[in-house]
């Protein structure tokens, strides 16, 4: 039984998640800052209506900050009664992936992604890597993320 | 659909209609008569006057309250002369006409108490009818003297002046006007006569003005007759063949002359039955202004905002090794009478949803009349409540979907029945619960669907894949026309506005599934509370902010040229404000977008907050405006943080955050280095 995911890319690499987690891909035109929240928070978006926060994917995952695009995209995603935004240099690929495919990732890359990944999988000559994504966003607290 | 109507069900939604267009009655008559005064025509005002008048007698015949119908029957015809005078009206036509508008208000104060409606004043509708004649005294010619109709009482009684009229009028018009008695039974239904059918196959034969049932023995030992009133050119013959035969009857409205009273004079003092004030509103409610318990919120507001000092003084007492205790004890009993009190005021601003949905089914009896269609209400809400102010905001996008999914999306009783459907449409208002302060609403019908090609090629797009890009569509601003094309895309009009009153003003969701043929289902979802806010909007550093205008003590320039700056206040500079120093931080720097040593920045303006007791001022570039926002809090934990209360839409569809600057002050006013980490990283993050 294959699962549905959602595929994107931050700096080059690519990233999947459930796409049963996924609500939503909107295109971003740019986050109301908030002062005061996590440095990876981008701010607030609103999605049809609704005011979500949205992390920034290169922030959190310590790259370069790029200049926004027409390709940006706020991955929306559902995590427990949150709605999340995750903030993405490009993301316009599904992709079905058998659980079996997903592998536990390299001791290397656990240590250099900060537990951010959860898995990976080769898929033909791709290697895409599946994010853990409450821990992408940064759990549930404040300063869980240990950058503050 | 049956002739008569539950009363019981329609009367409060009649009585709020029926006040509130006898208001807007009073107030045009009134405008109506200063333009007579200067002798100007007021045409607008004839006319909203005229609608008013003809709605209250539409809705009066629904719940058959005649005597309202007569008055604004002879009402109604007057003003139609006064419109074909290019709004002209008798000056002498005003006090007659005021009268009319007294006479029904009346009426409807003694429905409103339970009791029946007087009859009609006698002198009022000759005074009426003199109007009339007056007006156009060709026309009025044959009205003059209307003949009346041979029908016994029981029938007589049941008709309204226009109606007798019709009769009487349409009877020299080369139709006859006939009554066929047609009484039903088990063995004629059984062979599919009933009085429905009956109705469809008299149709064509002719115009059918009032269908009433009558109960009292019959031939046949039946108990009920329907008496069908007509006015046809078809043979007796074709009647009795339509009616399915005997016992069905035909017989001739003989129309008698001279013309009998129909109305029974009554004595003056029944006139005078005014009921007293107090008495009128019946049951255990109230009506209370909604700005009275807004009052009632902001004193305790005030009052938790005092608590939060008391908490601190009794920590400091406690510090100082105090015995506090009791005190404790004493705060944390008052924090939670706090809480049930503002649970309560929240309360009283709740509203049932089906009171809400009152208005529905006299709407659709009206989108049943005017669009021809055979459509079912239904309205299954349960005892859900919302917020009055959401109610408020809500109806009118549920009257737009009501009135979409009757005009466009249910197709004619032919075209149904062709499409193998029932007849007669649905359409469904309900709710299934809440859910962590959110209303689930759906309004649904069984009628065409969205007919997504269609849609496409009116909007110029490709088609659309999805049911909610098919939505997002209809809902685009400009998309709602009113030509034939969207009869047959099926929906059309004004989804914007249901859009964004759910989403945007209201901060819902709204969402829709539709099949080809089998119907559409709009959900909607909204929160059972919104906060507003009177807000003052400012920029500051590029983006605009809102604060609550009753937090703002003062709204000043700043006169850069006079600041002090003291050494070592971290960029603090100090201004003079009715010979104290009062403090200036630059907002932007507070907010993490200016300069880290707050220097040079472009304030003009600043607000004046109360902070711990001291006057405080935050600069900004500029203010807005003052306007009244939509509170959103922000429930996500990434976000939560001191000194933002929520965000709002101005309109613009992206959030603006809404501040509370002491807070903000306090959480962000010290720790330098703190203050310049975060400038760095936002200016990262706006990269």
């Amino acid at each position: 039984m294959s699962v549905l995911h959602v595929v994107f890319k931050v700096d080059g690499a690519e990233y999947v998640l459930p796409a049963a987690d996924v609500l939503q891909m909107e295109s971003f035109t740019g986050a109301t800052p908030v002062p005061g929240a996590a440095p990876h928070v981008a701010g607030l978006v609103q999605v049809r209506g609704r005011v979500i926060p949205v992390v920034d994917a290169r922030l959190r995952f310590g790259l370069p900050p790029l200049e926004r695009t027409l390709d940006s995209r706020v991955v929306v995603a559902q995590l427990g009664s949150r709605v999340v935004g995750l903030v993405v240099d490009s993301a316009r690929e599904v992709l079905k992936l058998d659980p079996q495919q997903l592998k536990p990732p390299p001791p290397l890359v656990v240590e250099g992604a900060r537990g951010f990944v959860k898995a990976v999988a080769q898929v033909g000559p791709r290697l895409v890597m599946l994010i853990d994504f409450p821990r992408v966003i940064g759990e549930e607290t404040l300063d869980g993320d240990g950058q503050r | 659909m049956s002739a008569s109507v539950d009363l019981a069900d329609f009367l409060p939604a009649y009585l709020a209609e029926a006040e509130e267009l006898l208001g807007m009655g009073h107030r045009q008559l009134l405008a109506m008569e200063a333009s007579i005064r200067r002798g100007l025509p007021h045409p607008r005002a004839v006319r909203e006057l005229f609608r008013a008048v003809h709605t209250i007698k539409g809705l009066s015949a629904m719940v058959d309250v005649e005597p309202i119908v007569d008055i604004a029957h002879w009402m109604e015809t007057c003003l139609r002369h006064a419109d074909r005078a290019g709004g002209r009206l008798p000056e002498a036509s005003v006090e007659p006409l005021m009268e009319g508008l007294r006479e029904i208000e009346q009426r409807v104060r003694q429905l409103a108490a339970g009791k029946q409606a007087s009859p009609v004043p006698p002198g009022l509708l000759s005074r009426l009818e003199a109007l009339d004649a007056e007006g156009a005294p060709g026309v009025s010619a044959a009205k003059a003297a209307p003949a009346a109709l041979a029908l016994e009482e029981a029938v007589a009684s049941r008709l309204s002046a226009a109606e007798r009229e019709q009769l009487t009028t349409g009877a020299t018009d080369g139709r006859r006007a006939v009554r066929l008695d047609f009484i039903p039974g088990a063995d004629r239904a059984a062979n599919g006569i009933t009085i429905n059918s009956v109705r469809e196959r008299v149709a064509p034969l002719g115009e059918t003005v009032k269908v009433l049932p009558l109960s009292g023995p019959t031939v046949g030992g039946g108990a009920l007759t329907f008496v069908l009133l007509l006015l046809t050119e078809a043979s007796d013959a074709a009647l009795l063949e339509a009616a399915g035969g005997p016992p069905a009857s035909v017989r001739p409205l003989a129309v008698v002359a001279p013309r009998t009273p129909a109305l029974a004079p009554l004595p003056e003092s029944a006139l005078a039955d005014e009921e007293p004030e107090e008495a009128r509103r019946g049951g255990g409610s109230l009506r209370v202004d909604v700005s009275r318990l807004d009052e009632a919120l902001e004193r305790l507001a005030a009052l938790v905002v005092n608590r939060s000092r008391l908490t601190r003084a009794v920590a400091a007492l406690t510090a100082a090794g105090a015995p506090t205790r009791e005190l404790q004890a004493i705060l944390q009993e008052n924090a939670r009478q706090l809480r049930d009190m503002r649970t309560a005021i929240l309360r009283l601003r709740m509203v049932r949803v089906g009171d809400v949905l009152e208005r529905l089914p006299l709407l659709v009896r009206g989108l049943r009349r005017s669009t021809g269609k055979s459509v079912r209400l239904e309205l299954d809400v349960g005892d859900a409540e919302l917020d009055k102010a959401v109610a408020d905001r809500l109806l009118p996008a549920l009257v737009h979907l009501v009135r979409n999914a009757v005009d466009h999306a249910l197709e004619s009783p032919e075209a149904r029945r062709a499409a193998g459907k029932p007849e007669e449409g649905v359409v469904r208002v309900a709710s299934h619960g809440r859910a962590g302060g959110l209303l689930d609403l759906t309004v649904a019908d069984d009628g065409r669907g969205v007919d997504a090609r269609a849609v496409a090629a009116r909007a110029g797009v490709p088609v659309p894949p999805t049911p909610d890009a098919l939505l997002e569509v209809l809902c685009r601003p400009g998309f709602s026309t009113r030509d034939a094309a969207n009869a047959t895309s099926g929906r059309g009009m004004g989804m914007d506005i249901v859009h964004r009153i759910i989403v945007d003003h209201l901060g819902g969701e709204l969402g829709m599934e539709t099949r080809p043929g089998a119907g559409t289902t709009f959900r909607l979802r909204v929160p059972l509370t919104i906060t507003l806010l009177d807000a003052l909007v400012f920029e500051c550093a590029g983006l605009r902010y809102a604060v609550a205008v009753g937090s703002v003590e003062e709204l000043i320039e700043v006169d850069a040229a006079r600041l002090v700056w003291p050494a070592g206040a971290g960029g603090v500079a100090l201004l003079e404000r009715r010979g104290n120093s009062v403090p200036l931080m630059g907002l932007a720097r507070l907010l993490g977008r200016g300069e880290a040593d707050g220097r040079g920045g472009s304030v003009a303006k600043a607000l004046l907050v109360r902070q711990r007791g001291e006057l405080v001022a935050y600069g900004v570039d500029r203010l807005v405006g003052q306007q009244e926002i939509v509170l959103r809090p922000l429930e996500d934990p990434l976000v939560r943080v001191p000194g933002v209360v929520g965000a709002t839409d101005l309109g613009d569809g992206r959030p603006t955050l809404v501040l509370d600057l002491a807070a903000l002050g306090l959480a962000r006013g010290g720790g330098a280095p703190h203050r310049r980490r975060a400038s760095v990283r936002e200016e990262g993050r706006l990269a």
